[in-house]
């Protein structure tokens, strides 16, 4: 109250003064730049809000140290093998002299796949929940966008982040094992050809998990209920997957790792390096590579048309 | 010019429910009242206007262009503050108006300065770097309709813009509405239930029950040709009446006073030579300006009556 008596008080000094200070109200002439700007600045704000940037300190503990998980890993290897094995490896004739990295970019996704998951169990309620749990939908699609592009926009925001966790410690590996050798172009010139692998498993993975997370998070206004949730879809197809597997036999057997998502990226991980899993169940199964991508493909884009068939009902 | 906003046999029907049933109106600029009792259909106009919900048949266009096809285009230009609670409140005022300023098609940097600009102009000022989880019912009020109006819309839906608030609240609310509308020069549409604020505000009025229209006519007509005179002389009450019937006026007697329905400027005159011509001791001529609430009393049918108690309207 006494803002608003100040606020008086200063408007009749103003207008003492011949309203000089006192702007009033602006009218906007600037651009108005429509729907594709706004699913950008929805996008951007998503995006931050993921990492919890704009939102109270508690809000960045979660997603950053997961993200800080995910580094370490790359972080110790990149450290024991620029300490450790450069000095044997490094003198030889011959290549770039790359050390013997204890992670290679094939292996890296299995350390680390359950950090996305966790990511995606934390913020994926976030995202969508918020919104949802305090009424500010109507508020967004009273604005230059379409209910669509409400859940485009979140997705894309999304699968970003994923990607970002998943990349930056990949990204890590790289430079630090092209800086370690003693030949630093050979060495650029020999890790090069992970590159696409690494891209291909990063976005598949944030497609599958980040899809899953956002379609199952957008059910309910309710943050517990959908990381739990999340939680169970990621881990409870891996196990009835293991049981099923040890006692079916025939192609339907093997065919049921495909619904686990741990498993379906699994193989496509193996599947983009080249290399056979080590993990015992998709040696079992022995599924062409080829299905797993089949099987990322139809979950991702199964995801969402949920999710745009969510919104698209949603009440506002 | 195409009329600001254009219904066309709006029809919406909910399950067991026909929310607005063959409305056909139009609505020129200026401040509107959208009156009727709780569940009248005021709410699902506002939503089937924003394009937040489908109406069910007919048309509904706002200045000239069909809210269903053209939606992202209007509500560039259109605000709406909804009736219930729609902030996060882990977010500041700043932060959340100016992105919302953004999915409105404003620029980043014009949008942080409209920001500004538009909580100075509602009356938050310091607090405005504060989280909206530790605002009071009449702050969050105020950034509900701040976000409404940052993107400087020719139009600004409110629905019950005054619901939750204290007395003061309650003045500062319409005093701001009022302000927009007259000074801004923006088309504001208030939603209401609550027919003593809204006639304080409005200079149109529209009033729907049970979805159809009751009736939709400057503020001003809508009490003045409802009016009456009042007459009261010493004596000679009768001698009077039958005079002014004899004239044409429609009279009706109560207790010592003669109640004269006023059509136009026509009565005044008379009553006045009936009183000279017979001579009677006049006590006062009072013009009796029905307010708003007297009218729909005393509608013939009686039937929905305007809620003046305050439950809040429950939420579809």
């Amino acid at each position: 109250m006494s803002e608003a008596a100040g606020t008086a008080r200063t408007e009749v000094a103003n207008a003492a003064a011949g309203s000089i200070y006192d702007l009033g109200y602006q009218t906007y002439d600037g651009p108005r730049l429509g729907r594709r700007h706004a699913i950008r600045a929805l996008f951007m704000y998503s995006l931050r809000g993921c990492f919890g940037i704009g939102r109270g300190g508690r809000a960045k503990i979660v997603p950053l140290a997961l993200a800080i998980f995910a580094l370490l890993p790359a972080v110790v290897a990149v450290g024991v093998a620029a300490l450790v094995i450069r000095v044997p490896t490094g003198g030889g004739g011959g290549g770039g002299g790359g050390p013997a990295m204890p992670i290679t970019y094939g292996t890296f996704f299995s350390y680390i796949q359950t950090i996305p998951m966790l990511f995606c169990a934390a913020q994926a309620p976030e995202l969508v929940g918020r919104d949802q749990r305090y009424h500010v939908l109507p508020l967004y699609f009273s604005r230059a966008l379409r209910r669509s592009d409400y859940a485009i926009a979140k997705l894309a925001s999304l699968l970003v982040a994923l990607l970002a966790v998943f990349l930056v410690p990949e990204a890590v590996i790289f430079v630090g094992s092209v800086l370690a050798a003693s030949d630093v172009p050979t060495a650029f010139f020999e890790n090069l050809p992970s590159a696409p692998p690494v891209l291909a498993i990063g976005l598949a993975s944030a497609a599958v998990l980040g899809g899953i997370g956002l379609a199952v998070a957008a059910f309910t206004p309710r943050r517990a209920y959908a990381t739990a949730a999340i939680i169970a879809v990621f881990t409870v197809p891996s196990v009835v997957v293991a049981i099923v597997n040890r006692f079916a036999t025939g192609d339907a057997g093997r065919l049921v790792v495909l619904l686990s998502p741990g498993e379906m990226l699994e193989g496509l991980n193996a599947f983009f390096f080249g290399r056979a899993s080590a993990n015992r169940v998709l040696v079992q199964a022995d599924l062409p590579g080829v299905a797993y991508l089949a099987a990322a493909v139809i979950t991702a884009v199964g995801c969402l048309l949920v999710l745009l068939q969510r919104y698209r009902r949603i009440a506002a | 010019m195409p009329p600001l906003i254009s219904l066309h046999a709006l029809t919406k029907r909910y399950p067991g429910v026909t929310a607005l049933d063959e409305l056909t109106l139009d609505i020129e600029p200026g401040i509107i009242g959208l009156v009727g009792s709780n569940g009248a259909g005021k709410s699902t106009l506002l939503k089937i206007l924003l394009g937040l919900t489908d109406p069910t048949s007919g048309t509904a266009a706002v200045m000239g262009r069909d809210v269903q096809r053209e939606g992202t285009l209007i509500r560039q230009f259109v605000g709406y503050m909804p009736e219930h609670d729609a902030l996060p409140p882990d977010t500041t005022a700043t932060e959340l108006v100016a992105h919302l300023a953004q999915v409105s098609g404003l620029p980043a940097t014009a949008a942080r300065e409209r920001t500004a600009e538009v909580l100075r102009h509602v009356g938050l000022y310091e607090e405005r770097y504060r989280q909206v989880g530790g605002y009071s019912t009449g702050m969050r009020q105020r950034v509900k309709l701040a976000q409404a109006m940052v993107h400087d819309p020719r139009l600004l839906l409110l629905d019950e813009p005054t619901n939750g608030l204290d007395p003061a609240g309650r003045e500062e609310m319409l005093e701001l509405v009022r302000r927009t509308g007259r000074e801004f020069g923006i088309a504001v549409l208030v939603a209401s239930h609550l027919l003593g604020e809204i006639e304080r505000v409005c200079d149109f009025l529209v009033a729907i029950e049970a979805g159809r229209l009751l009736r939709a006519d400057r503020l001003t007509s809508f009490t003045e040709r409802t009016g009456t005179l009042t007459v009261e002389v010493e004596e000679g009450r009768d001698a009077l009446a039958a005079a002014l019937v004899a004239q044409g006026l429609r009279v009706r007697p109560d207790g010592r006073l003669l109640q004269v329905e006023l059509q136009d400027e026509r009565p005044y005159d008379v009553v006045r030579d009936a009183v000279v011509d017979l001579g009677l001791p006049l006590v006062r001529i009072e013009q009796h300006r029905h307010s708003l609430e007297d009218l729909f009393r005393d509608r013939p049918d009686g039937a929905g009556e305007p809620a003046m108690a305050e439950p809040a309207e429950a939420g579809r």
